[in-house]
């Protein structure tokens, strides 16, 4: 077992800190940042309820060793949106009702998320490309297919 | 851990250390297979830096993709265009977005199962894949690459750069079909990649190459006795449904947890029909079967 030196940027701000090579980025976010927002699903890839986005690209953080997130722009739910002032994704899965049990959301925001940034206007199709990898076992994809469409809109409108 | 800072430095240290290795890319199968102690590995080795290796370059009719390319990498690439559309049909059903976005090119290949949907793609187009070592380099075909399941004519010392196969002209194409129990993020029970040239005068079957995820003694292999009876031959309703019986004669369908054997049978045919009349559609034919 080796350590390394992991320095790395969470929602903006730099971190160092020592890992284990066998550490996942899930568990550095969650147990050793206190970044409680990324939800541990099925720990295999196959649910997409941990993701994160890394240098803009949406990922697994269950399937990223820490260390291979050296150097690597990590956002995570808590950088989006405050609860005075939430981001248009988060306050249009409220308007729709599109979070039931709310296990996927932080992954569904980030997916949403992350198409609206490259993609600002969206089909039907387009959406439920981008969120294809996040399970939602409550089935509530409908709205949350309606809040992402409302959310693009609301942006647009800005 | 061992994080390489360059290429040199990677090939000194496996030549160095030839047991007990494993080379990681992104990790996206290799950490799945740790976790259920498919693989034990005393020193993993970190490819993920080396992004000299993400590359999608043309040179004198040669395709040539560097190892790291990921999935995403594959269908966002302006090299290849609407012709290499088999990619977009490979990336839409491989795995979701955060999934794509990280699985690599070089880590499919070298997986080398009945899982990996970029393999019998690779197949059709007769890919040649790079290896290096400190020693040096050579090439060697894919499919000679590919051993049996889960193994490969790597060595210890060695590591999987490039593949490369030969462009696509205006008379060829490719397409690929994929059969799981859902639509999104799944293992397929069977795949199937064609790749077909028609000839400009008569629309014959100029070329054919088939693969699929469950060919005997190949897993995943091509259909040759298949291509072979259709090669030559008018695409025809009547050729396609007599191929079938010889394709189902090439394949080793059996029943697992994912799917069962009579399943496998009844589906095969189909996906085989699938793969062949996307071509054909590509190539503005159009083969009713």
């Amino acid at each position: 077992m080796s350590k390394h030196l992991l320095r790395f940027t969470v929602n903006g701000k730099q971190h160092a800190l020592v890992v284990e090579s066998h550490e996942r980025l899930l568990d550095v976010l969650r147990d050793r940042l206190g970044l409680k927002g990324t939800k541990e699903g099925c720990s295999t890839g196959d649910c997409g309820i941990c993701s994160v986005i890394m240098d803009g690209k949406l990922v697994n953080s269950c399937l990223v060793l820490a260390i291979q997130a050296r150097n690597k722009q990590i956002t995570t739910i808590e950088a989006i949106g405050t609860v005075e002032n939430p981001h248009p994704l988060q306050r249009e899965f409220i308007k729709w009702n599109a979070t039931q049990c709310g296990f996927c959301i932080p992954a569904m925001i980030l997916a949403s998320k992350n198409l609206l940034d490259q993609n600002p206007s969206p089909s039907d199709q387009e959406i439920k490309e981008a969120i294809r990898g996040t399970l939602c076992r409550c089935t509530g994809y409908r709205s949350i297919i309606r809040a992402v469409k409302a959310a693009a809109q609301e942006m647009k409108g800005r | 851990m061992y994080v390489p800072e360059n290429l040199n430095q990677l090939l000194g240290y496996l030549d160095d250390h030839q047991s007990g290795v494993q080379l990681i890319a992104n990790g996206s199968d290799l950490i799945n297979r740790m976790q259920r102690r498919q693989i034990e590995a005393r020193v993993l080795v970190d490819l993920s830096g080396l992004s000299e290796f993400s590359y999608i370059r043309k040179d004198n009719g040669i395709v040539r993709i560097g190892a790291l390319t990921t999935i995403q990498g594959l269908i966002s690439s302006p090299a290849l265009g609407e012709r290499y559309d088999v990619f977009r049909d490979v990336a839409s059903i491989f795995g979701g977005p955060a999934i794509v976005n990280v699985a690599t090119v070089g880590g499919n290949i070298c997986a080398a199962s009945s899982s990996e949907d970029l393999i019998p793609v690779l197949l059709v187009l007769d890919a040649k894949v790079k290896l290096i070592s400190k020693k040096g380099e050579r090439i060697i075909s894919l499919e000679d690459f590919l051993i049996g399941k889960r193994q490969t004519a790597i060595l210890p010392n060695e590591i999987l750069v490039e593949t490369m196969f030969s462009e696509l002209d205006d008379q060829s194409t490719c397409a690929f079909e994929k059969i799981g129990m859902r639509n999104s993020l799944v293992i397929a029970f069977l795949n199937c990649s064609v790749f077909l040239r028609l000839s400009k005068e008569n629309m014959g079957i100029e070329e054919i190459k088939i693969a699929m995820n469950r060919v005997t003694g190949k897993i995943p292999g091509r259909a040759k006795r298949t291509e072979a009876e259709l090669k030559g031959q008018p695409l025809t309703q009547t050729n396609v449904e007599n191929a079938v019986t010889t394709l189902m004669s090439e394949l080793r369908l059996t029943s697992d947890f994912r799917a069962s054997e009579e399943y496998r049978k009844e589906v095969a045919p189909v996906m085989f029909k699938r793969t062949l009349i996307k071509c054909s559609e590509r190539l503005g034919g159009e083969l009713r079967v």
